[in-house]
């Protein structure tokens, strides 16, 4: 097991530079570029600034010349600058960006998870009855439903029809006075003694936020649940008819314990499995959910940072989720040893 | 005489052993959901075909006076059209109302769908085409093309696809691609659709290419294929004419749900600007200016239609794909 997982480790380092590589080469390929950006706001930009501009920032040599700079630099943990926020690409990334994404994502995957293995299991112990035909139909539309399209109607009735009874996008009201501390990307410094003296401004801040939290976790929850029930249930009815559940019940236990002690501690394991294998795709895959709930996430940092060409934004946001993709194959196959210890890697 | 001889034709035909794919169809036949999924696709498919036909507006002329009308029945005067006309709504009625320039949304959607089925369905089948290629080649030949082949799919599905599908159409978005003129010319539609197929086939072959390969690796085992080696059956033969019908069930389910994946990846890039472009119309890029209608009385329905269309179409196609996996596979468990 030891070696194998310094293997893995290992693996992960070349797998990164070659993905990096595809990344690198495809962003410089895409037409347009930092400069071109500075040309679009600026009426006074002359050819010359943009020819100067452009040999000055490399962008006239070719890719893979640039890829070697890049990495040459990255190798000392220095992704670049934002060209669009005006600082270094991974402060943008990961301290404005990645904590947002970091909350609605750990919210949905936590009530997805709650809900769908209940409702897994229930669909699976009354098979082919009314409640179990019920739950098949909302699976089937939660993987059918374009999330954005949940997202717009969501707004639609929550926040136009009822009016502004829930917010339609962004974080927090804004026009609000808020105190420093609760704005996006104050400096963290001294928050809890700004916490004890603004008792009532906490009350109003957590309400606000968590009435901006309702519709996209609402959203993101409802197409994780239909895939995770869909496979609790199956995984749930193939252990629920094996032997040492039938001995289970003989011995006379009731029936709660039999479900909960002896099935569902086999049945649960490809769960686990796949929700480890959602987490890094929730922290890239929200791109259309966080874009309909204009929530300043990872998901519109990449798209943004892809439209408007800010390569060091792109390269360091998809490198770190490339890495969690590893990483969490890697600990999926790593908790499947250790639960199961039919299965070895040596 | 008549009766008699009708008779044994009858105990006949019903003595007769029925191939695998005819039992296949009646087994689908029982499943009624799959039955109205594969009915209501046939139908979208027919109405984005014959949409100028159907309906008396083109979908881009623009009637300002005419905007963000209520769907129904009615005209703008408030006056019923003749229910017995074929073109009932010929008198200026908007069933599903009308957009932001006053175009009629029905001949939209109607329109859109050609975009948006085409691309489901050739993006859908090439990806299945080239998996299925994959997969066989890699299981058939095993060694070191089975070890290399497999890595490569390995890499590719750890992969962040949805970002690498944004940039990718970023990419290739007003370039001309291999083809584009071929697809013009028989669908009418522009660069951008090809550009879509392409993204979506390539980082869509994968997860079908894993499963060829798994169903073949175990069939090359069987009896039948040593039958056809030891008949002296070349490569090709034995794998295109043994090896692959046998491992057509899984092709065939897969095709069609990736049909539905493929619909929902299109209107998620078309959504976000990076798929199909106006003035070209698919059901994703309907959507995308939609948030911004809201506050219009009707506003909303620019965003209902288009998104009911890919969610139905979506559906039917997983219904389908769930009851030909019934039909096709009987040791599967029924669900």
């Amino acid at each position: 097991m030891f070696s194998f997982l310094v293997r893995r480790i290992l693996q992960i380092i070349p797998t990164l530079f070659v993905i990096s590589i595809v990344l690198f080469a495809l962003l410089a390929l895409k037409p347009g570029n930092p400069i071109d950006e500075m040309r679009l706001g600026n009426p006074g930009f002359t050819q010359a600034d943009y020819e100067r501009l452009t040999a000055l920032y490399g962008y006239d040599q070719p890719w893979y010349f640039r890829f070697w700079k890049w990495l040459g630099r990255a190798m000392q943990g220095d992704l670049g600058p934002s060209t669009q926020y005006g600082m270094p690409a991974t402060q943008y990334v990961f301290q404005f960006r990645l904590p947002n994404t970091a909350l609605l994502s750990g919210l949905s995957l936590f009530f997805a998870f709650i809900i769908a293995v209940p409702l897994g299991i229930f669909s699976a112990l009354r098979q082919h009855s009314f409640v179990d035909y019920a739950i098949t139909i909302f699976n089937f539309i939660g993987v059918s439903i374009p999330i954005f399209w949940l997202g717009i109607l969501l707004i639609f009735i929550f926040s136009v029809v009822i009016r502004k009874f829930l917010p339609a996008g962004g974080m927090l009201t804004p026009g609000v006075d808020w105190p420093d501390w609760a704005l996006l990307g104050a400096q963290s410094s001294g928050w809890l003694e700004t916490l004890s003296l603004y008792l009532d401004d906490v009350w109003t801040y957590l309400v606000d936020r968590g009435s901006h939290l309702v519709l996209p976790v609402f959203a993101l929850t409802f197409l994780q649940l239909a895939t995770w029930t869909r496979f609790m249930r199956s995984s749930m009815l193939e252990v629920i008819n094996m032997d040492y559940i039938r001995t289970a019940r003989a011995k006379g236990l009731i029936e709660q314990k039999v479900v909960i002690r002896h099935a569902l501690r086999n049945a649960i394991l490809p769960i686990i499995t796949l929700v480890a294998l959602s987490v890094p795709i929730l922290f890239s895959g929200a791109v259309l959910t966080e874009t309909v709930f204009n929530w300043p996430g990872m998901g519109r940092a990449i798209l943004q940072s892809i439209v408007e060409s800010d390569f060091n934004v792109a390269m360091a946001s998809l490198l770190f989720i490339s890495l969690l993709i590893l990483i969490f194959n890697l600990l999926a196959d790593v908790a499947y040893a250790l639960i199961d210890p039919r299965i070895r890697y040596d | 005489m008549a009766v008699t001889a009708k008779t044994p034709i009858k105990v006949r035909r019903r003595n007769k052993s029925t191939s695998a794919w005819g039992m296949a169809w009646q087994r689908f036949r029982r499943h009624k959901v799959a039955l109205v999924g594969g009915t209501m696709i046939t139908l979208f498919l027919l109405a984005a075909i014959f949409s100028p036909f159907i309906t008396p507006y083109d979908f881009s002329s623009l009637q300002l006076t005419q905007r963000f009308q209520a769907p129904g029945l009615e005209n703008i005067s408030g006056a019923k059209c003749v229910r017995d006309s074929v073109l009932f709504w010929e008198c200026g009625v908007h069933p599903f109302g009308t957009d932001d320039l006053g175009r009629d949304l029905l001949t939209r959607v109607f329109h859109g769908g050609r975009v948006s089925l085409l691309v489901g369905f050739l993006s859908a089948t090439l990806a299945i085409l080239i998996g299925t290629v994959v997969g066989a080649t890699a299981a058939y030949s095993g060694g070191v093309i089975d070890s290399v082949i497999s890595r490569i799919i390995d890499i590719m599905l750890s992969l962040p696809v949805f970002p690498l599908l944004l940039i990718l159409s970023a990419l290739l978005i007003g370039r001309d691609l291999p083809f584009g003129q071929w697809l013009e010319a028989v669908f009418g539609s522009g660069k951008t659709v090809v550009v879509i197929i392409t993204v979506i086939v390539i980082f869509n072959w994968m997860a079908t290419a894993r499963l060829v390969r798994g169903e073949i690796l175990s069939l090359k085992q069987r009896e039948f294929a040593d039958a056809a080696r030891a008949l002296g059956g070349s490569h090709f033969r034995i794998i295109a004419r043994h090896l692959l019908p046998n491992a057509m069930a899984v092709v065939i389910v897969q095709l069609t749900l990736m049909m539905g994946e493929a619909i929902l990846i299109e209107s998620g890039l078309s959504f976000l600007g990076l798929g199909i472009t106006p003035p070209e119309v698919s059901w994703g890029n309907m959507l995308s200016k939609a948030q911004g209608f809201f506050f219009f009385p009707n506003g909303i329905y620019t965003a209902v239609f288009p998104g009911l269309f890919i969610f139905l179409s979506v559906l039917c196609f997983n219904l389908l794909g769930d009851g030909l996996r019934d039909a096709l596979d009987p040791r599967s468990i029924r669900k």
